[in-house]
């Protein structure tokens, strides 16, 4: 880029300055306005108010986006050796919410230390991309392809998926199950294992849900189906949802003037259905202005991960990408009345600080990557090899 | 395992598929981010309208007002069913609220015990979300406005204004009225497929039902149609901004007018005093129905607001069934008040009228003894004197000529075994026996499926199987002193300002006059010669204006294994069944007063004639016409006194004849002991 010319010197990259330039400034600025269109959602759903959410939305993005580039500037060579051992802890503390972890609304998700309440889910969508990565960075494009050594990874994304659904929160357990399998294929699994397990998924998907869901699970996937059957039951949420949507038309209704959202008729209007409300006050253009956002992001991000020098970088960046990817295009499909409602939120839109962390670590990481795109490697130390 | 030996080709390799496999990962996600679009291009540009009226029918309300009930007038204008105003106190269910605050919150502003909060809380409970449920009814205006002005602050508790359906003359129309009652399950259920009601009328606290008679068979008409008051509401209901200019005023319900007159029916309910039975008066010259009354009756408002069981049960088992419409649904034989139909029936077979017959009391048939109702029987009767001394051994005899199924062709003529389209429910058709009804009743008995001549005698007085209903023999009354019209009965006037069709828009009789004139004449002599089976119980004392009659007795239970039919001393429940049937005035009939006394004992003019004329001074008196009759000077300053008890039994009365032709003399025996006669 511009700075290249001077680059050349051993070790003139690992200044603190030229890896502050090397951070991709107009991707930030996407992030930043995706954000802002949250927060400006947040104002219009509170009756044009900074409280509750919009203020503490903008604050919260404003801390992770200043740890996003503290995050950047972490040598990738940290970032792998780190790998394996946030993955540990991911999948330890994952058992301690099993054992100790607290419950509310039904689901045992949450974990206190010391007054600090979390998810280790959240930790694990970063901790599986991370330790996959690893792994595969030691892998021959044969082995990705089809070997026993990929019981390794299928081991490491079966079992905090295992962990998060039995807690139970079926929409973590998906996207991280469907985030490590974007980084499988990516890595070269061979096409007629995914063809294969397509086709299995298929065959396996009606028993999984007759047998093997939660009552309530069971009833949002037979809801979606036909979610007309039932307006005012579990319906609700995609009915409303849908009428919000629908009502925005092509321009919307304006600026705090979504019936829908205002009265309340939408449910969790500034979490997981804050996408209909811009739909319902901004309409057609509102949401394709969002959506392109999304669009270019997951564009750009991909593009990082193409360039970087190593296989660690490309993939860690990928895996980031997926799982934001997922995040925007199942809310979105949920929104839209196109899949059954899970607790999936759309990512920096939404009230909400778990999930505007984890996407923002991992963007950290993605911006890590661009700045140590030329940084070698080596699976020396630590290796599990 | 040691360091992984990673070649530089396959190195390139990996990076190689994963640039590809990143292109198809970017590809996909560039798929999906099409599909949302295309998605929501489809919500918002292809369906948009269809949400938007979603939407708006999520932020406005319609907030049901209730219409007022239709009234139902009697002929003259009189409020038979109206409404009053009913201060209610509602709990409004809604998602998440605390039943059980709030039912401490209402403890402070009414009384509420364990058992009926426990009650309440189970309502409130099952009541589906924002149906309101009615905690108190009839509150005082002070009650009312005591919690009026605490409401705002109490969420979830409301009080209001709504209509209650009264009954003003409380048990007098019950029957032919009916009453509304709360919407059950089943109505609901039934209501479901019918698209032509309101739904959210029916699930309106306040709303009630017709269940019976009029109130149930002009339902949809007397329920109008409600309106709505347009609010903008949030998605917990609450309120938020009132849109007058989006109400939609309520229809009220259309009005029902009847053919009834409340005097004529008030008065009919009177004169049944404690007795069972049923009365029916109707206008001869167009079928109206003055009255028809079922007694003894009951207080239909107390249905409005719902029974308690023991209410019910104590009506219910009560062995005078009040809640049984006697006018309709319950049949009788007959009994004597049959008997001009037979004689019509007989005039029509070609029967010589003055042809006689001799009465010794008893007659030998078929293998037994076939009585008359005087003992000493009536000597030589023609038809004349058969109608008017009811004599049975004539009619037994006559019968007998004509065959039953004359007699069944007669008795459908003018009225018997059919229903008639009065506009409610209930009416039973109750039965004329004739040769073809044997072959299908008896298909299970061949041998009884012939008619026995034995049963012929008894259908001639009019008993055995022959089974009528009041109004079939007030329509046969009716028709006879009609004299031409098969006139049929009609009770409601007109349904939101629109005539009914009249009762006298129908065919002629297929009876001559003559023989129509000839039976009149008999049953002028009942009441109006002094040998008349109900001479003394006649007597209007209204002048010149007359009454004709039948009298007749139904009995309810065989006489052969008993010694006297003398009903007095027995239980109420072997009593004969008394009827009475008049028309008046006699020369120019325009009133039918039709009068069953279940269980009056033997003899229509003991129980049934008396009251008959009662009903008749109300209805004639009520008649503009007939009162300037009444009340007219006399050309001659020797006008016929009359009193209306004071003839003595057998004293030589003067002939009242003014008017109407004169009644045949009479040629028979004295008449002896009074009343007591089939």
């Amino acid at each position: 880029m511009t700075l290249s010319g001077g680059l050349s010197r051993p070790g003139e990259r690992d200044r603190p300055i030229i890896k502050f330039m090397e951070i991709d400034w107009t991707f930030c600025l996407l992030l930043c306005l995706i954000a802002g269109s949250g927060a400006l959602m947040l104002f219009s759903i509170a009756g044009a108010s900074w409280e509750p959410w919009a203020d503490k939305h903008l604050l919260r993005f404003g801390l992770y986006f200043v740890m996003m580039i503290v995050l950047a500037m972490i040598d990738l060579r940290v970032w792998f050796s780190l790998a394996y051992p946030v993955y540990i802890i991911g999948l330890l503390l994952l058992v301690a919410v099993e054992a100790i972890g607290d419950v509310s609304l039904g689901a045992q998700r949450w974990l206190s230390i010391g007054g600090f309440r979390f998810q280790p889910s959240e930790i694990m969508k970063l901790g599986v991309v991370l330790a996959l990565a690893r792994y595969y960075h030691g892998l021959s494009a044969d082995s990705a392809r089809f070997s026993w050594r990929l019981l390794v990874p299928a081991a490491m994304i079966g079992a905090p998926v295992l962990l998060v659904a039995h807690q139970p929160d079926l929409g973590t357990a998906m996207l991280i199950a469907l985030t490590g399998l974007a980084i499988v294929i990516l890595a070269g699994l061979s096409w007629r294992v995914i063809a294969t397990g397509v086709i299995g998924a298929l065959v396996a998907i009606p028993p999984f849900v007759l047998f093997v869901l939660h009552d309530y699970q069971r009833k949002r996937v037979l809801t979606f189906l036909n979610p007309e059957a039932d307006q005012s039951g579990s319906g609700y949420h995609i009915y409303q949802s849908k009428i919000a949507l629908g009502s925005g038309g092509l321009l919307g209704k304006g600026f705090g003037l979504g019936s829908q959202s205002q009265l309340n008729f939408l449910p969790e209007k500034q979490t997981d259905f804050i996408f209909a409300t811009l739909a319902e006050e901004f309409g057609f253009i509102g949401c394709l202005w969002v959506l392109a956002l999304y669009g270019v992001v997951i564009f750009m991000a991909l593009r990082i991960a193409s360039i970087s020098h190593s296989h660690f970088g490309r993939l860690a960046a990928s895996g980031v990408t997926a799982t934001f990817a997922l995040y925007v295009l199942i809310n979105g499909a949920m929104v839209m009345g196109l899949a059954p409602v899970v607790g999936v939120p759309m990512p920096m839109l939404s009230y909400g600080g778990t999930v505007m962390m984890t996407v923002m670590i991992g963007f950290g990481l993605v911006q890590a990557v661009r700045v140590h795109r030329y940084t070698e490697v080596t699976s020396g130390k630590g290796s599990l090899m | 395992m040691s360091e992984p030996s990673i070649f530089f080709f396959e190195v390139n390799e990996r990076q190689g598929v994963f640039h590809r496999r990143a292109f198809l990962l970017g590809g996909f996600a560039g798929l999906g981010l099409l599909t949302l679009t295309g998605r929501l291009a489809q919500l918002q540009l292809v369906e948009a309208q269809r949400y938007q009226k979603l939407s708006a029918g999520n932020q406005f309300n319609y907030r049901l007002v209730p219409p007022p009930r239709g009234l139902i007038l009697d002929r003259n204008g009189v409020a038979l069913a109206s409404n009053r105003p009913n201060f209610r106190l509602m709990v409004i269910k809604e998602k998440g609220m605390d039943v059980e605050a709030t039912l401490d919150d209402l403890a402070t502003l009414v009384p509420i015990d364990g058992t009926r909060r426990a009650r309440l809380l189970k309502e409130v409970n099952n009541a589906p979300r924002k149906a309101p449920v009615v905690v108190m009814e009839d509150m005082s205006w002070e009650e009312f406005s005591r919690i009026n002005i605490r409401t705002p602050e109490l969420p979830n508790i409301s009080a209001d204004m709504g209509e209650v359906r009264v009954y003003p003359f409380g048990g007098a129309f019950a029957h032919v009225i009916g009453y509304v009652a709360k919407v059950s399950d089943k109505d609901v259920e039934a209501a479901r497929t019918d698209l032509t009601q309101d739904q959210e009328l029916l699930h309106n606290p306040g709303f009630r039902i017709g269940r019976q008679g009029v109130e149930k068979a002009f339902d949809i008409a007397l329920r109008g149609r409600a309106g709505a008051i347009k609010a903008e509401v949030d998605a917990q209901g609450r309120v938020v901004s009132l849109d007058p200019a989006g109400d939609i005023p309520a229809t009220p319900g259309k009005e029902v007018r009847l053919t009834l007159d409340a005097d004529i029916q008030n008065r009919a309910l009177e004169v049944m005093g404690e007795e069972s039975g049923a009365i029916v008066v109707m206008d001869c010259r167009n079928g109206d129905l003055l009255a028809m009354v079922s007694a003894p009756s009951f207080d239909a408002n107390r249905f409005v607001k719902g029974l308690s069981g023991a209410e019910y049960k104590a009506l219910s088992e009560y062995e005078r069934k009040p809640l049984l419409d006697k006018a309709l649904s319950g049949t009788y034989p007959p009994g004597s008040t049959f008997k001009p139909t037979v004689g019509l029936a007989a005039l029509a077979a070609g029967i010589d009228p003055e042809i006689r017959v001799n009465c010794g009391g008893s007659w030998y048939y078929g293998g037994r003894t076939w009585r008359c109702w005087q003992k000493g029987g009536h000597g030589a009767q023609n038809m004349h004197d058969a109608i008017k001394n009811s004599c049975d051994i004539y009619f037994y005899q006559t019968a007998l000529k004509i065959g039953p199924d004359a007699i069944a062709n007669a008795a459908r003529a003018v009225g018997f075994g059919q229903t008639f389209d009065i506009g409610i429910p209930g009416q039973k058709k109750g039965l004329v026996p004739d040769r073809e009804w044997k072959k299908r009743a008896f298909k299970r008995n061949p041998a009884n499926q012939i008619w026995f001549p034995g049963e012929t005698p008894s259908y001639g007085i009019g008993q055995g199987a022959l089974n009528v209903n009041a109004l079939q023999l007030a329509v046969m009354t009716a028709r006879l002193a009609n004299g031409q019209k098969a006139l049929v009965p009609r009770l409601v006037k007109s349904v939101g300002g629109v005539e009914q069709p009249s009762g006298a828009a129908v065919p002629d009789l297929p009876f001559s006059k003559e023989h129509l004139e000839y039976v009149r004449g008999g049953m002028a002599a009942v009441a109006n010669d002094v040998r008349g089976t109900a001479y003394r119980q006649s007597q209007l004392g209204l002048g010149d204006v007359q009454m004709a009659g039948k009298t007749g007795t139904a009995q309810v239970r065989s006489y052969d294994k008993v010694k006297t039919r003398n009903n007095a001393s027995y239980t109420w429940k072997l009593k004969d069944h008394n009827l009475f049937v008049a028309f008046a005035p006699y020369d120019a009939p325009r009133y039918v007063v039709v009068v069953i006394v279940e269980h009056g004992g033997m003899g229509g003019a003991t129980a049934g004639a008396p009251r008959a004329r009662e009903v008749m001074r109300v209805a004639l008196l009520k008649d503009p016409e007939i009162r300037a009759r009444i009340e007219r000077p006399m050309p001659l300053p020797e006008a016929p006194v009359e009193t209306v008890d004071g003839v003595v039994e057998g004293a030589a009365p003067e002939e009242p004849e003014e008017g109407g032709p004169p009644p045949p003399q009479p040629t028979t025996p004295p008449a002896g002991t009074p009343g007591g006669h089939i």
